[in-house]
């Protein structure tokens, strides 16, 4: 019989390997660069709506080539990304009530509102399951104002593991990069790291002591709970298995951690613990909620005064609230492709398996009934994905066919993605991927 | 004659010969130890080869190949079970085996699926509550036929798991202080009652809502800026019992956002509002924060609302712990004593105490007091105890028959799970502490006394009524905006999903005054006329107009309209005159002060009839509904178990009439809206959900599983009525199971679905014919006209009462009955009986049975 500790030992040579292969050149990993496709996923939604005219080139009236457009002020830091941008408009999600939020249907393609929980599975987690196998294949950050991010560190309102079960996003720098670094940290950190160890370690203990003499059949489904504990501190003795790897792409804690001047400080350092977890191969779908999917939020630290729903009530083109906004946004995005090209990955860089979903979790605008839904691709994954171009669709296909699309260019057969016949005759005039995405 | 004869007639007495051979008894549960070349190939080859050989392949299906289950022809033995516990194999016209002959079979097969299955995830279908009517009606509540014995029934040692709902309503209890059972207020929502769902049907825990006095912004800023966690625990079922033991367990994700949770309730149980917001929140007179707070739009923060100084959460040695400076043994051992009984409902035994104390001091040792303590204390709510309540008899001695009883803690803890979701009152409590819960009159005197008590609430009652019915689905149904809108309900935002929420807690409240008078529980159910009712279910329980009518209506809407505009234009020239005829009088004498005055209130009258005339210009477009021939519910006033304030001013309204419902329309539960748009989908009605529920929850009969081979789906034709898209059911490869569920759907077609009555659809009479057949009891069968003609048929068949005695039995015991748990279903239905239909004797009759106490340690 095997002990856990020796499995895990097992299991983080395993790991290790992996997250190895992915950051060395020359060597390939399961999702096949060759055969193009994702290693991993970013999914980016800024709240309040993401306005078409805030992203189409004025001089863009129908598809075609992005080479030759200007692309708007409010994502011009995109320019020099413009060959492996997408730019979608006239997919729909009149199905998932976006009004105010879709919540968990932004990411779910089914109904969705405030108070309303998942009714499956979002796509940034089914993708997580899908996509090579990292040890925390899904990562969900969520940037806010300073109070909310404080006083409710963790919400759910944007991914699910399936009907009623929402996943919770992190919004305090300082509690992920305990989770995630803890092992290789000093000072206060690691005393929390390490008394946090012990105290699963002892229930994990308990756990398993009060399940020894059950009978056969309950036994096996405490097993599960038991397992779970096992789990959690197998993840976290893998990581620490990994501790001179992480060092690497761990984060420097400086005052922005514990003493942010402004909200936007805490979001760059959540932005870098994202990075850094997808850069150290340590995870492959990355969730960033701005705005956190709800109505409000705040970007004091770039200028803008306003904060919360008014927002949303603005007009966002020409808007210089909104320009910084969708601008910041847009470098965060630089960000992350450069962050990732600057890791190599089989005969090419991270970036060029990872692809990048920017959109909003309210459509086009803070109030609207989901006609259209505007989306910007970043990547083509090895020629999986049109990249360069500008889509403009009729509004028959609904987002789900979108998360078809990534499905399917990561190895899954599927004709849709949350979405039955029936509602698929009202909603989709289509069956399977979007061909305007998929090369 | 043909080889069959042969084979047949081989078979037959080698069967023969097997059953006399063995001249046993049949024992219902106890394994068959015979291979499928001794008995099951015989039994297929007798009963089966006629129709299901290579050369018929009757439904090109074929058996004569289908040797050992194994997990390749898993799929195939699972229906070949279906169809012989169903007793719709063999077919009625062919030789049938004998019972026991048939009972044997099928416990062969699900017992060769267990071991074919068991390290590929296992078979589980004969244990899933869809499948519990598979055990034949009769052989429970008739006489048994000879060859059976029954042995004293008893179910298995287990864990069983919170339900989300369980969970969260424990949680509350640490932060939050409801309020006390008001007798003047009986449907208030009170101490003890389950956290019901919110606003938009989110099971949310909810913190220091009981201190909000004052928020910024609308009801959406509300709920944003204020603290609340959704529930963890998962559960996959929709339709019927949610939770058998055997269900759910608990995952390291779930775990791990219990223990995150778990710091955030203790913080809360510690400081109050203060581990929410800053000290200037928290004052009795919000002006004094005004002056404070941060400058802004600050609506949806946690800074935009301000918390009163009166301290109501419950106060316990936390507080305590967290306000001295020091640690201390005394507080540290009562902090977790404390925290282990709530989330666990049990004392700790000296070394549960022992161990989490070592945890905390751990902890504090580690990383100071006040965070080291949260952290330790947190491991508690992740003790096995406080996700799972334990059955595990791990104790005393069995009986003859390798039975245990429940007793002490595990007993009274299985009493009070049986009624309550918080944990046991003093009362209890102390028997459990005296040694006065070791026997069935102990369990029966502390029932009795719970049951008696309207005080004490006893949610897992009405949950069992929301599984049975199913009608709290209703808010989840999503609804086409234009197929809502053609109902005549409001297809307006969230409109529609909130009158179901309330649509809900209305039934809910309704079954609660049925289960007061407790008399013929299960026929008032379903046929009072008693509604209880929001304004807006006199939409609801309205009467969709034909459309001429509706052409009427809007007509006379429009006049009517027009007359009122007419009027309030010549109000408002009125009003607009005098304002001229003022403005020249002062005009000529300026120094005219009266006059002055006068224009001043006459330019503020001006200025408010200006601003109700544009709202009542906008309730007119809103209001007015010209679809519907609204119900005029009228009654006294009543009240209805909604969640705290969860959205602001948007949150559920308790208030609600008791009326009756329009004449002819409807007839108890299933002709309320809640329940039928429960059975319900986006378009339409759904007439076979409705079919499948009344077959399986009232006549006990059973559906097997759609063959993956069936493309279940109604063409998508507009302007059709659901009966003709229905057609293709009938065709015959359909109609085998269809049957047992069209005829008793259809009727409900009397309502549209949003639950209105009809009396046409698409400008056609509706027809709302059906029947009832093969019900088991011959007196029931025949056509029904409508709904209410099958409801009022059914709801005086003894047979039906049995039927909502098993799904009884299934609720409390937490799994699906045997042949030998008939003694207790026989049992409990004469209680009900004799208690002149009593739910509180069924109840107590099922929890003072052997299937309730006992315990057999390996099933």
């Amino acid at each position: 019989m095997i002990s856990r500790r020796q499995s895990i030992q097992t299991i983080a040579a395993g790991i290790g390997a992996i997250v190895g292969s992915s950051i060395l050149p020359g060597v390939s990993n399961a999702a096949g660069a060759s055969s193009g496709g994702p290693k991993r996923v970013i999914f980016f939604l800024q709240n309040q709506g993401f306005d078409p005219a805030t992203c189409i080139p004025a001089t863009m009236t129908s598809s075609g080539s992005l080479a030759k457009a200007k692309l708007p002020e409010p994502i011009k830091a995109l320019e020099p990304f413009k060959e492996r941008l997408h730019i979608i408009n006239g997919l729909h999600g009149r199905h998932t009530s976006p009004s105010h939020s879709a919540f968990f249907g932004a990411l779910g393609g089914y109904r969705g509102s405030d108070g309303v929980p998942p009714s499956a599975a979002t796509i940034d987690y089914e993708l997580s399951h899908v996509l090579p196998k990292t040890l925390l294949p899904h990562l969900c950050i969520g940037m806010d104002s300073m109070e909310n991010m404080t006083a409710k560190p963790t919400v759910a309102n944007l991914s699910a593991s399936g009907a009623g079960q929402p996943i919770f996003m992190h919004s305090n720098p300082n509690h992920l990069y305990e989770m995630l670094y803890g092992g290789i940290s000093k000072g206060d950190i690691r005393q929390q790291h390490e008394a946090r160890s012990k105290l699963f370690d002892r229930i994990e203990q308990l756990a398993s002591a009060k399940g020894a003499a059950l009978p056969s059949a309950t036994k096996q489904r405490y097993g599960q709970f038991v397992q779970g504990f096992q789990d959690i501190n197998g993840l976290r003795e893998r990581l620490s298995g990994v501790s001179d790897h992480l060092q690497k792409f761990a984060p420097e804690v400086d005052d922005r951690y514990t003493n942010p001047e402004f909200e936007t400080d805490w979001h760059d350092v959540l932005l870098d613990l994202g990075v850094s977890a997808l850069k150290s191969g340590i995870t492959s779908v990355l969730t960033v909620g701005s705005g956190r999917g709800e109505i409000f939020g705040a970007w004091k630290g770039l200028g803008v005064e306003q904060q919360g729903h008014n927002l949303g009530h603005m007009k966002q083109p020409d808007n210089p609230i909104w320009v910084k906004i969708r601008q910041y946004n847009s470098r965060m995005l630089v960000k992350l492709m450069e962050e990732l090209e600057s890791v190599p990955e089989g005969s090419g860089t991270m970036m060029d398996n990872t692809l990048i979903v920017y959109t909003s979790n309210n459509a086009d605008s803070q109030h609207t009934n989901g006609k259209t839904w505007p989306v910007m691709l970043l990547g083509n994954c090895n020629g999986a994905f049109k990249t360069g171009c500008f889509t403009q669709l009729d509004g028959t296909r609904p987002i789900n066919a979108l998360y078809t699309s990534i499905l399917q260019a990561s190895g899954v057969n599927c004709d849709r993605f949350n979405m039955g016949e029936k509602l698929a005759k009202k909603f989709d005039s289509g069956n399977g991927p979007l061909r305007e995405v998929l090369v | 004659m043909n080889r069959f004869f042969f084979i047949s007639a081989a078979i037959g007495i080698s069967l023969l010969s097997q059953t006399v051979l063995a001249g046993e008894t049949y024992i219902p549960g106890e394994t068959i130890r015979q291979s499928f070349d001794e008995f099951a190939k015989g039994f297929l080859e007798n009963h089966c080869f006629d129709c299901h050989d290579n050369e018929s392949t009757k439904g090109s299906l074929s058996l004569e190949d289908l040797g050992p289950v194994d997990e390749t022809n898993a799929a195939i033995w699972k229906s070949v079970w279906a169809q012989l516990a169903l007793q719709e194999m063999p077919p009625k016209k062919k030789s049938q085996p004998d019972i026991v002959e048939r009972l044997r079979m099928s416990d062969w097969i699900v017992g060769e699926l267990q071991r074919a299955m068991s390290d590929k995830g296992g078979f589980h279908a004969h244990r899933d509550p869809q499948k519990a009517n598979f055990l034949n009606h009769d052989l429970l509540f008739g006489a048994l036929p000879p060859g059976i014995r029954l042995i004293p029934t008893s179910s298995p040692a287990r864990l069983w798991r919170l339900t989300p709902q369980e969970h969260i309503t424990r949680l509350n209890e640490l932060i939050n202080t409801e309020a006390p059972y008001n007798p003047e207020k009986p449907g208030l929502r009170t101490h003890g009652d389950a956290v019901p769902t919110n606003h938009g049907g989110e099971l949310k825990l909810y913190f220091g809502t009981d201190r909000i006095i004052r928020w910024e912004g609308g009801t959406v800023a509300y709920a944003t800026a204020v603290k609340s966690v959704p529930a963890v625990l998962s559960t996959a079922r929709k339709h019927g019992l949610e939770n058998y033991p055997a269900f759910y367990s608990v995952n390291s994700a779930e775990a791990t956002q219990i223990l995150g949770k778990a710091e955030d309730l203790i913080k809360y149980m510690a400081y109050g509002p203060l581990s929410l917001a800053k000290p200037e929140q928290i004052t009795d007179d919000p002006k004094s924060y005004d002056r404070v707070k941060p400058k802004g739009d600050i609506r949806g923060l946690p800074t935009a609302i301000v918390y009163n100084t009166k301290t109501v959460r419950p106060m316990t040695p936390i507080q305590r712990l967290m306000a001295v400076p020091e640690v201390s043994d005394d507080l540290l051992q009562a902090s977790v004593a404390h925290l282990f009984e709530a989330l666990t409902f049990r004392p700790p035994s000296l070394q549960e105490a022992d161990d989490y104390l070592r945890m905390v001091k751990d902890s504090i040792a580690k990383i100071g007091k006040e965070d080291g303590a949260i952290m330790g204390l947190s491991a508690i709510f992740l003790d096995r105890d406080a996700l799972f309540r334990p059955e595990l008899v791990e104790s005393g001695e069995a009986d003859e028959h390798g039975r245990l009883m429940l007793q002490d803690w595990e007993l009274g803890l299985a009493v009070n799970h049986a009624l309550r979701y918080i944990k046991p009152d003093a009362a209890l409590r102390q028997a459990i502490l005296d040694g006065r819960m070791r026997t069935r009159k102990d369990v029966r005197r502390e029932v009795t006394r719970m049951l008696n008590d309207e005080s004490i609430r006893k949610p897992r009652i009405l949950r069992f009524f929301r599984d049975y019915f199913d009608h709290d689905l209703a808010g989840y149904i999503c609804k086409d905006t234009n197929a809502l809108a053609e109902t005549g309900a409001s297809a307006r935002g969230a409109a529609h999903y909130r009158a179901m929420f309330d649509s809900v807690a209305s039934t809910d409240r309704l079954i609660e005054l049925v289960l007061e008078k407790d008399t013929n529980v299960l026929r008032e159910l379903l046929t009072t006329q008693q509604v209880v009712a929001t304004k807006t279910d006199n939409v609801y329980f309205g009467r969709r107009h034909t459309s001429e009518e509706e052409k009427v209506a809007r007509i006379a809407k429009r006049e009517a309209d027009k007359a009122l505009a007419e009027k309030e234009t010549a109000d408002l020239e009125a009003l607009e005159a005098e304002l001229a005829e003022l403005t020249a009088v002062l005009k000529q004498d300026p120094e005219d002060s009266k006059t002055e005055r006068s224009l001043d209130r006459k330019k503020k009258q001006f200025s408010a009839a200006e601003k109700r005339i544009k709202r009542a210009k906008t309730r007119r477009q809103r209001e007015g509904n010209t679809k519907v021939a609204v119900a005029d519910l009228q009654g006294s006033k009543i009240f209805a178990r909604v969640s705290r304030r969860s959205f602001g001013n948007g949150s559920m309204k308790p208030d609600r009439v008791l009326a009756l419902a329009p004449e002819g329309q409807r007839m108890g539960i299933l002709t309320h809206p809640a329940w039928l748009v429960s059975h319900s989908d986006a378009m339409d009605n759904h007439a076979i959900h409705r079919g499948r529920w009344i077959r399986e929850r009232l006549l006990g009969g059973g559906i097997p599983d759609v063959p993956i081979t069936v493309d279940a789906m109604l063409p998508d034709e507009s302007e059709t009525p659901l009966r003709e898209r229905m057609r293709v059911t009938r065709e015959e490869y359909c109609w085998t199971c269809h049957e047992k569920m069209d005829p008793l759907g259809l009727p409900f077609e009397m309502f549209n679905h949003a639950g209105l009555f009809r009396t046409t659809e698409w400008g056609k009479p509706v027809d709302t014919t059906g029947a009832i057949t093969d019900s088991g009891d011959p007196a029931l069968d025949g056509p029904v006209e409508n709904a209410l003609d099958l409801i009022g048929r059914l709801a005086n068949s003894v047979r039906v009462e049995q039927v909502f005695v098993r799904h009884a039995f299934r609720f409390w015991m937490g799994r699906n009955e045997t042949l030998n748990d008939a003694p207790v279903l026989q049992a409990a239905h004469q209680a009900y009986r004799e208690g002149g239909g009593s739910m509180k004797a069924l109840i107590t009759s099922l929890l003072s049975s052997d299937a309730f106490l006992y315990r057999r340690t390996e099933d």
